[in-house]
């Protein structure tokens, strides 16, 4: 990667981050404490140095998950942000990334919680937008009131009160 | 899981719910916002009509994510919860936060628009050999509420 660093942040916009050093070592995790965690079937995360995360807007509140570390996450909207280990290892989750599509991963671990059926699901049916109604008209109104913050830092946060 | 009902609830065990009589419409959603709210590639769910889902142990915490859709989670360890059309046929549940996630399959893909480009090849890695010893350390001190219901919680004061 470049040395231009990474962003990203919960769904609200109350916790950001900036990683000065992110390495590539992207993976994937099926352990059954990833799943609960997450409300997943996997978590996907990357490999950060242990002194590479400045959080530039708010601080993640934490779960102590186990003796090893503590799961970091938004306590205003609840997007899992990261796993901080005893033992210094810093781990972030792709998904809060402003572009995960830049960190594609390389491994996977916790095989022995991983679900027979996990090759399977891109070849599954593709059909609209999640939630009801006509999608076009869904989309259009969910985009109106999105209070979801955007892919990149910002000034100030949230802009002003929306109806 | 003896009376057929399904249960579910976040990592620490603040919240429990329940679901009687099955789970519908089971996905999983590739939209930005079901990604960036997962911290995740999808968010994988399914809906529990109105009037099957009872909240067994604590309070779900919400986000109102748009005026449409407020998004529960345990606002004690942050695992997201709940998906919610607003005035709609019924919230649905995380499949990860189902006690037995094998049990509900996910049957389309939501959103496949905004699906990442090279999901499918995340299907064919290679697994990580190393991580075993890891896995069986963590055993040894694992938090996590189990995956049933319990009558008190937590068992016992937590160094």
């Amino acid at each position: 990667m470049s040395a231009v660093p990474l962003t990203g942040g919960c769904q609200c916009g109350a916790v950001r981050y900036s990683i000065a050093d992110a390495g590539e070592e992207a993976f994937l995790c099926h352990c059954r404490m990833c799943q609960k965690a997450m409300g997943n079937l996997f978590s996907a995360m990357i490999m950060v140095p242990t002194d590479s995360i400045t959080w530039t807007r708010g601080q993640p509140a934490t779960f102590r998950s186990s003796g090893s570390g503590q799961r970091g996450f938004c306590a205003a909207c609840g997007t899992p942000l990261c796993y901080i280990g005893d033992y210094g290892h810093r781990v972030i989750t792709i998904g809060s990334l402003d572009h995960p599509e830049r960190h594609k991963p390389k491994t996977q671990d916790g095989l022995q919680g991983r679900m027979p059926w996990f090759v399977e699901l891109t070849s599954i049916p593709e059909e609209g937008e999640t939630g009801g109604g006509p999608d076009a008209e869904w989309v259009v109104a969910i985009r109106r009131s999105n209070r979801q913050h955007p892919d990149h830092d910002t000034e100030i946060w949230p802009p002003e009160e929306k109806s | 899981m003896s009376t057929g009902a399904i249960t579910g609830g976040c990592q620490c065990g603040a919240i429990r719910y329940r679901v009687e009589g099955g789970l519908t419409n089971a996905h999983i959603c590739h939209c930005r916002m079901c990604q960036k709210a997962a911290g995740n590639y999808f968010m994988p769910l399914a809906k529990a009509p109105n009037g099957r889902l009872q909240v067994t142990r604590g309070e779900i915490a919400y986000f109102h994510s748009s005026d449409l859709v407020r998004r529960g989670f345990c606002r004690d360890c942050g695992t997201p919860l709940i998906f919610e059309t607003l005035g709609g046929t019924g919230p649905n549940v995380t499949l990860g936060s189902l006690d037995d996630p094998l049990a509900v399959k996910p049957g389309f893909q939501g959103d496949p628009d905004a699906k990442i480009g090279w999901l499918d090849d995340l299907l064919g890695l290679p697994a990580d050999e190393n991580s075993t010893a890891w896995f069986e350390k963590v055993a040894l001190s694992n938090h996590q509420h189990p995956d049933h219901d319990t009558e008190t919680w937590p068992q016992e004061q937590r160094s």
